[in-house]
């Protein structure tokens, strides 16, 4: 046995169930779940724990699919999907990343962006700069169409630029009002990347 | 070593290597105030600063106090210029107003990670504006999913907010990203 496994199977002892504990105090999964669906998720919840990765997200994706109607073995693999992106961001990001940034990230990683180049935007902005509103916009622009390519290279030239989340929150606004009257995707995130972090000259001339 | 670990090390040492730089717009901004002061007084004339000086000479530990009075006060708004935004601090929880056009609608609730996608006693319920339906709450920091649930049974994402892309079950829905800040 190696010493991770040792110390993950130690951790699940020390720290009980995470699901088991939620589950007494929340009637909607012993009411809405059978059992083999609680069994499952309990297991990959305490898995995530032992993992170091958060509980939380799973715990609100399990809400999510019981708000939505879906049934338990439709939960339990988005919960096991989630634990797997969290897992490989979390990878990628370090210990340093907030539950915020992996919960982001993970669906950046879902959208189809390589865990990789998460990290690589987290090296590049340094550990004061969080990244939550950067993935999040990235997994936005994914899921509308812009290549996982262009959409990487547009959030990474913003990030690199010292985009504030303002900006970039703006960018997104813009990308997605441009799909949404025809443009092509890749060109709407690669002219929009190239204009947001250009200083704006009236509201220079407002502060003289 | 796992991988995480190096990675972290390698981030706490380019972190530590960088510079440490002010917000960019410090610089202009104290640069205003002071060209601001400096224009008052120019157009204050030599006759008011004639006047203040006699006042002084007149009344030396008045004059004096009121003198440091004023520097303070410019020195404290030129270190601390007006804030346009209150500062959130992680955890903190603040108002969010979420609304949805939809004339057609009998009913619009909010509902997401911020109440447990609860859909009864918890639902966040909109009210009806002329088909403009809103309603606020206080969202802690942090990322949140989240989407408007209409007439009870229909699904929407909020039009004006990035796309969750994890939409596991068929439905679409939002995310909400409440940053903390010290702006």
């Amino acid at each position: 046995m190696s010493m991770r496994t040792a110390r993950s199977l130690l951790a699940v002892l020390l720290v009980g169930s995470a699901f088991r504990s939620t589950e007494a105090q929340d009637p909607r999964l012993s009411n809405r779940l059978d059992a083999p669906t609680r069994k499952a998720l309990s297991a990959i919840v305490d898995s995530a724990r032992a993992q170091g990765i958060p509980v939380e997200p799973l715990m609100e994706k399990v809400y999510q699919g019981l708000a939505m109607g879906a049934d338990g073995t439709r939960i339990v693999v988005a919960v096991r999907s989630l634990t797997f992106e969290m897992g490989n961001a979390h990878r990628v990001l370090g210990a340093v990343a907030t539950t915020d940034e992996l919960k982001a990230a993970a669906s950046a990683v879902h959208a189809g962006v390589p865990a990789v180049e998460l990290g690589k935007m987290k090296k590049q902005s340094g550990l004061r700069r969080s990244l939550t509103l950067p993935f999040t916009v990235l997994a936005d622009i994914v899921s509308r169409g812009v290549p996982v390519a262009a959409a990487t290279n547009a959030i990474k030239s913003l990030v690199g630029a010292g985009a504030k989340d303002k900006d970039i929150s703006d960018f997104q606004r813009n990308v997605s009002v441009d799909i949404e009257k025809g443009a092509q995707p890749a060109a709407a995130a690669e002219t929009r990347a190239k204009g947001a972090v250009v200083p704006n000259p009236k509201e220079d001339r407002e502060h003289e | 070593m796992p991988d995480w670990g190096r990675t972290t090390l390698e981030l706490m040492v380019q972190e530590l290597q960088h510079p440490v730089r002010l917000d960019e717009s410090f610089d202009r901004r104290v640069m205003v105030r002071v060209r601001r002061v400096h224009a008052e007084r120019r157009h204050r004339g030599i006759i008011g600063w004639l006047g203040a000086a006699a006042s002084i000479s007149r009344r030396p530990a008045w004059a004096a106090a009121l003198a440091a009075g004023v520097v303070a006060v410019v020195s404290i708004t030129i270190l601390h210029p007006p804030q346009t935004k209150a500062a959130v601090h992680p955890g903190q929880a603040i108002p969010v107003q979420f609304v949805l056009v939809a004339p057609e609608a009998r009913s619009v609730a909010v509902v997401g990670d911020f109440n447990n996608w609860g859909l009864n006693d918890t639902a966040l319920v909109a009210e009806n504006h002329n088909g403009v339906w809103s309603v606020s709450a206080s969202v802690h920091t942090g990322v949140h999913r989240y989407a408007f649930l209409v007439n009870g049974k229909e699904w929407v994402a909020d039009p004006t907010a990035p796309r969750a892309a994890d939409d596991d079950f068929g439905q679409p829905s939002s995310a909400l990203v409440v940053e903390a800040s010290t702006q």
